[in-house]
């Protein structure tokens, strides 16, 4: 489907890298200005399925560079400040699913499909467990506070989101590429 | 709906430091309370007191920042007070292990049984928590203005200078650009879609449902950037982007505030390691007109 080489940082990283960190940050934004129904402090972000994917679809780098400044931006957008931690388990969680990229080749086969999906929730695990915990040092809280008031909302609300939006965005992109013969 | 940048030219001091300087001070201020692990108020309000002066000289007006004030109160009062408070954990262990005053107990019952215990909140877990909101706020504060009153221009510039690749650097610089484009694609397929009767403020069904139901909005515009991806790819091939190292339009100089700033940020993170490891200032403890006036 593109370039499979996993680590390669050119043009295509650049460009990509930049495209789904704006999505990103745009859909970080507007579902900030209409919020998703959501039970308790479980917040749900569609965003991060389009991270998920740019990281699938474009490998490491890509996810990577979309999650942290795609974070940033949103951030930006709300005016919330600039938190790095956040930023960075934002990019560590759109970078873990790019590792496969390799792997990943018929976007519109039930494994490929379910395979992206689950290195995605391995991805939010990894990103959102890096920024629950860093916040121990940087904001002082506990192991407690970070497991169970910041990953455990954040891991559930990412997950069911890619669950339902990965699968969506990849058969979609399966067509587009084909259309486009590269 | 339109994509505003929060930035506003101001004329402030804030504002004409150079970006780095921002970047560099902030990390030092966090780094001075966590990496010496501060908890004595002595050095904590100090610090909060510069971050506060900051930010007031920032100018920027409440009504711009309230939304991400209220946000931080709730996080920081509800989630990380109120465990403080409670648990007393998330610090030092002095905090738990201090011989303190109980000033009242908190119930934490199984409904509709006896069965439960009661947590005592001391003197020492409020002082913790006190400190704990301090500390934070600290830190946040130095980071809440950075939207309002940093150029989104110079970002790509300013990563570049701190020793980010042009690759890196110029990703940042394109993710600006591309928003504004991005937002208005999202607006038209809004427009399109609810011309066709879909109804964004009526997302009925459970949450799977609604989170389906977010695809015709999300899925058109992600697939077209795609598509503009593949162009602008070509257009940067062609100019032969990543083939050699690149110029960049905007220069950053520093002035000697920049010098004054991170001078002075430098200074705070090196006092604050020496106080507490070469004086064993630092650690925490509950000053004794805390707990007088919580006592009575």
């Amino acid at each position: 489907m593109n370039d499979k080489s996993t680590w390669e940082f050119g043009t295509r990283q650049v460009v990509y890298g930049a495209i789904g960190a704006a999505l990103y940050g745009v859909f970080s934004w507007a579902t900030n200005i209409f919020p998703l129904p959501a039970a308790g402090n479980v917040t749900f972000r569609p965003a991060v399925a389009v991270l998920i994917f740019f990281g699938a679809a474009y490998g490491p780098w890509v996810g990577l560079l979309a999650g942290f400044i795609g974070n940033t931006l949103g951030d930006m957008l709300t005016g919330w400040g600039f938190y790095w931690n956040w930023s960075l388990g934002n990019g560590l969680m759109g970078m873990v699913p790019g590792l496969v990229v390799g792997a990943l080749n018929d976007f519109k086969a039930r494994p490929t499909i379910m395979k992206a999906v689950g290195w995605g929730t391995l991805g939010i695990a990894v990103g959102m467990l890096f920024a629950s915990l860093t916040e121990m040092f940087v904001g002082g809280i506990d192991l407690n506070t970070a497991l169970v008031g910041y990953f455990t909302p954040a891991f559930i609300g990412n997950f069911v989101v890619t669950a339902i939006l990965l699968p969506i965005l990849m058969i979609a992109f399966a067509g587009v590429a084909a259309r486009r013969g590269r | 709906m339109l994509v505003t940048w929060k930035y506003r030219p101001r004329n402030t001091f804030i504002q004409r430091l150079d970006p780095r300087t921002r970047f560099i001070f902030m990390a030092c201020i966090i780094f001075a309370l966590t990496i010496p692990e501060i908890w004595d108020y002595r050095i904590i309000l100090p610090l909060f007191l510069v971050s506060l002066t900051l930010y007031l000289m920032a100018r920027i007006e409440w009504k711009d920042v309230r939304r991400a004030w209220i946000y931080i109160f709730i996080l920081v009062f509800f989630i990380v007070g109120l465990n403080g408070m409670l648990s007393g954990r998330g610090g030092p262990s002095s905090v738990v292990d201090l011989a303190s005053p109980v000033v009242f107990e908190v119930p934490f019952m199984v409904p509709g049984t006896d069965w439960g215990w009661m947590v005592p909140v001391t003197v020492s877990k409020l002082w913790f928590a006190l400190n704990q909101i301090t500390r934070m706020i600290c830190m946040a504060i130095l980071a809440i203005p950075i939207p309002y009153t940093m150029d989104p221009n110079i970002y790509g510039t300013a990563f570049k200078r701190m020793g980010a690749s042009d690759n890196v650097s110029f990703t940042m610089d394109l993710a600006f650009r591309f928003l504004p484009t991005f937002a208005r694609d999202l607006t038209i397929t809004i427009d399109a879609q609810r011309a066709r009767g879909y109804e964004m403020e009526k997302l009925k069904g459970g949450l799977i449902a609604k989170i389906r139901r977010l695809a015709p909005l999300i899925i058109p515009v992600t697939m077209q950037s795609t598509v503009t991806g593949e162009e602008v790819i070509d257009a940067m091939d062609l100019r032969a982007f990543g083939t050699a190292p690149r110029t960049w339009l905007k220069d950053l100089k520093y002035a000697p505030r920049d010098y004054f700033m991170i001078g002075l940020g430098v200074a705070l993170f090196v006092t604050c390691c020496v106080l507490k490891w070469g004086f064993g200032i630092g650690g925490f403890f509950v000053p004794e007109f805390f707990t007088n006036f919580i006592m009575g």
